[in-house]
């Protein structure tokens, strides 16, 4: 019916797909539920989607994604116009680079295709910079899923391509390219989550990070099995597809979570935030669920993958050249300070939004979640359970993927243990309540907190000043002064949107007055160009002709 | 089962020990700072009564702090406790091993960082926010140093549990080489900038502008205090057990032959005494540095991590 004419439309299915599909399936779920089942636009993009996930040729999968991309610019176009416009340049700019890959043979060209291409759509640097942009815009269900699904949909087309339909092309220097830009996004995506004030904005920062780190794991297997270490794909396919699996699950509880903040107070600006925990309590603490995931804490969802990360880095390095090994040992510090980093992200958005005291009257205001996004949320928290706490079993499930991907690859079971970690913490817990029964006084007293010698607030401010307390921005102060300067500048511009964006708007705009200048050419300007022109081509020609 | 039956012993006096000697441990580099500056000090038992003291007093919780406030102190005490549990101390070999990759032992260190620093947002003023907001940043290259320093741990070793290592540098002939040293000097830099302590943060500062722990936990009192001094506590233990499991692990006993404890347990003991002495001398010989001077000085930890590894790689193709 569809497809190309005399071969049609084939769809498969195999352990690769199921588990992108596994990883969509609740997504799409919770933004239905949280509010966008009405929209027309939304079904096209999540039927997009899937057809991309389980195309069978090459066609149905770039319709399938083409279908997705302009499905998502439709709805970014409702909430916001600018993005939108940068978010059709980048989207049109993946389509050229996977258009000609997919019918290429499979050479390191085509891999170059694939990873520009999918790469600019999953956000992984250097064409990273649209993605805080563009994401943050539509409806937070929408966000949810572009965040939480359209990457890995990118994802997906670059590991079927890397690992399995070029796999016969293969090249070492594939993956040490994909792993730097993969670290580059790391550290720039969790950098700018923790000088963000917008929510939703840092969210989309931390989005970008998550993605590193996925590119970072999966540069590492097609490393190792270019090299043929089987110990090291294994660890680092877990790792990249776990950490799939955890930001699908974490990113849209919490993009959910910042809509439904925005519907509560009116704004997202961290500036503006404050003691959200008291009005919305649900809200809260599916949040901070959320949050623990972001920012890789132990005994919640996002650790595992970055214990399985660390372990393939650590893998890497123990052997190969000497330069790789210095190199991968640089790349340990990255990872590290891009862990701390989102760990500071995190802590700052629970802190400063969700703790303390409010910042604003709408702050103070708000009341709990709505029905649909509570189930929403709920749903996404409770599959958040299994990954932060039986990772292992998980693993185990995506074995055939990891055969699928690379069929030598060797994997160990994973030594770190929740469930050990989680007795050993109630012993502990056991222990000091019963201390706290047999020995301590019980019952709390409330009492103002001591606010640095400030004077008392005025009448109109019922939670005192919002200035005697933190503020967003000056908690990423610290930050912003050690490691902002150096790598964004004073003026917190992305060095993506510096070194790549400018520039090209500096040729666009060169280019527009240059045409804007031949639009306005008079007539005898017009007339003497077709006049040289002319001459130019006789004399070109006579002189062919003469020799 | 008379294995099992051993380490489930070795392993409850291990916990035990060190959580019945965390205050003493406290007490007794009290003392000895106290003394090198000429004074008699308080006795080796205050940290105790401090505690005892601490959960006889009513508790206060700010008008303006959330219902979690409750919560952080004892997110934070139980990850160092947990933390605490998987480091090996006087043996190797004990129950908790299988789980005590050097990773996990990271993540719950940022895990109980991160409570604290939530508590110090709580309460809704200045102080605490300007505490987490240092907090935040010293961890960053704290966290990357230590990382780095895993790899040269395991490039030596062959493996990240804690356990692995121990073992490997305590039998192996690893001799003293310039990459451990380096290792060591970094390892000392983040611990003390995770134990709170002189360089970086004063442990016995109140009040002042440039103070970092004591900032965040400036609104707890009563139980929640002397659950968050005593993680404090227990933290000092812990990363003088981990710089001892690595850095020291000649004589540690094992946990299945009951014959070698006494010898662990009096070497144990020996290792902590001389790491307090050394830890009050350099107390005392030096003074607090200005907060943004800490990052340099990680990013000194950090550089000689990376050097460690390097000069690894550098030996292994040279084949020394």
């Amino acid at each position: 019916m569809f497809g190309l004419p005399g071969q049609g439309m084939h769809l498969h299915l195999d352990a690769l797909s199921l588990l992108f599909g596994c990883i969509l399936l609740p997504q799409v779920v919770a933004a239905a539920v949280a509010g966008m089942r009405a929209s027309v636009a939304f079904w096209v993009f999540v039927l997009g989607m899937a057809l991309a996930l389980l195309a069978g040729d090459q066609f149905t999968l770039i319709f399938g994604f083409e279908l997705m991309s302009a499905a998502s610019w439709l709805l970014v176009l409702q909430g916001d116009r600018k993005p939108a416009t940068l978010y059709a340049g980048i989207a049109i700019f993946s389509g050229a680079c996977l258009i000609p890959a997919l019918f290429l043979p499979a050479s390191s060209l085509a891999f170059v295709l694939i990873a520009l291409g999918a790469g600019a759509k999953a956000g992984l640097a250097p064409l990273h910079s649209w993605l805080p942009r563009a994401h943050p815009a539509p409806p937070a269900g929408v966000s949810a899923l572009m965040s939480g699904g359209m990457v890995k949909v990118a994802l997906y087309v670059l590991i079927r391509y890397a690992f399995i339909n070029l796999a016969s092309a293969q090249q070492p220097w594939w993956g040490e390219a994909l792993v730097a830009a993969g670290a580059l996004s790391v550290l720039i995506g969790a950098l700018r989550a923790v000088l963000e004030v917008e929510l939703k904005t840092a969210l989309a920062c931390s989005t970008v990070e998550h993605v590193g780190l996925i590119a970072v794991g999966l540069g590492l297997a097609l490393y190792a099995k270019a090299s043929g270490d089987a110990a090291l794909a294994g660890v680092a396919l877990q790792a990249a597809l776990l950490c799939a699996v955890a930001h699908g699950l974490f990113k849209p509880l919490l993009f959910i979570g910042a809509g439904e903040v925005k519907h509560a107070t009116g704004t997202t600006s961290l500036n503006w935030l404050g003691g959200l925990m008291r009005g919305m309590p649900r809200l809260g603490a599916l949040m901070l669920l959320g949050l623990v995931g972001m920012g890789a804490l132990p005994l919640g969802p996002g650790f595992a993958p970055e214990f399985l990360l660390f372990h393939a880095v650590i893998g890497a390095a123990a052997t190969g050249g000497i330069l790789a090994r210095i190199g991968f040992s640089a790349l340990l510090a990255v990872l590290g300070i891009g862990a701390a980093l989102a760990l500071a992200a995190a802590v700052r958005i629970i802190g400063l939004g969700f703790l303390g005291r409010p910042r604003s009257l709408h702050a103070a205001a708000a009341e709990d979640l709505r029905r649909g996004p509570l189930v929403a949320m709920v749903l996404l928290g409770a599959l958040n359970v299994p990954v932060a706490l039986v990772p292992g079993l998980l693993l185990q499930l995506m074995s055939p993927v990891i055969l699928l991907l690379a069929p030598q690859a060797h994997t160990l079971p994973l030594t770190y243990a929740p469930l050990t970690l989680l007795i050993l913490a109630g012993f502990a817990a056991l222990a000091a309540g019963f201390v706290q029964t047999r020995w301590g006084v019980r019952g709390l007293q409330e009492a103002p907190a001591w606010n640095g010698g400030f004077g008392r607030p005025p009448a109109w401010l019922p939670f005192g000043d919002p200035h005697t307390q933190v503020s967003a921005t000056g908690f990423a102060e610290p930050v912003m002064r050690v490691m902002g300067k150096g790598l964004l500048g004073v003026s917190k511009t992305d060095p993506a949107e510096r070194f790549l964006f400018v520039p090209l708007f500096r040729v666009q705009t060169r280019l527009v007055r240059l045409a804007e200048r031949v639009r306005r050419a008079t007539i005898r300007e017009r007339l003497a160009f077709v006049f040289t022109v002319l001459v130019v081509f006789l004399l070109v020609l006579g002189l062919g002709e003469g020799g | 089962m008379l294995i099992i039956t051993l380490t489930v012993l070795a392993t409850a006096l291990h916990i035990g020990l060190c959580f019945a000697g965390a205050p003493l441990l406290l007490g007794l580099v009290n003392k000895l700072r106290a003394w090198l500056l000429g004074r008699r000090g308080p006795p080796l038992t205050q940290p105790y009564w401090h505690l005892v003291k601490l959960l006889r007093k009513s508790t206060l919780v700010p008008d303006t702090a959330t219902d979690l406030f409750t919560f952080w102190p004892l997110g934070a005490f139980l990850a160092v406790t947990v933390a605490t549990m998987l480091i090996p101390g006087f043996a190797t070999g004990l129950l908790t091993a299988p789980a005590a990759d050097y990773i996990t032992v990271i993540g719950l260190f940022a895990l109980a960082r991160t409570a604290t620093m939530l508590g110090g947002l709580e309460t809704g003023f200045g102080f605490g926010g300007a505490g987490a907001a240092r907090e935040a940043l010293f961890g960053l290259f704290a966290e990357g140093a230590l990382l780095v320093l895993l790899l040269a741990f395991a490039l030596l070793a062959h493996s990240t549990s804690l356990d692995g290592i121990a073992a490997t540098f305590r039998t192996a002939h690893i001799g003293i080489s310039v990459s451990l040293g380096f290792a060591l000097a970094a390892m000392l830099t983040v611990a003390l900038t995770e134990t709170g302590r002189i360089p970086t943060d004063n442990p016995s500062g109140h009040l002042e502008l440039a103070m970092v722990h004591e900032a965040m936990v400036l609104e707890y009192s009563g139980r929640l205090l002397a659950l968050l001094d005593y993680a404090g506590m227990l933290r000092l233990v812990a990363w003088m057990n981990l710089i001892g499991t690595i850095f020291l692990p000649f004589g540690m006993a094992r946990a299945a032959d009951i014959l070698s404890w006494p010898g662990g347990l009096a070497l144990w003991v020996v290792k902590l005494l001389v790491m307090a002495a050394v830890l009050s001398v350099f107390e005392v010989s030096r003074a607090k540095m200005r907060v943004f001077r800490v990052p340099e000085f990680l990013g000194a930890a950090l550089l000689l991590g990376m050097l460690a590894s390097v000069f690894l790689f550098v030996a292994a193709r040279i084949g020394a």
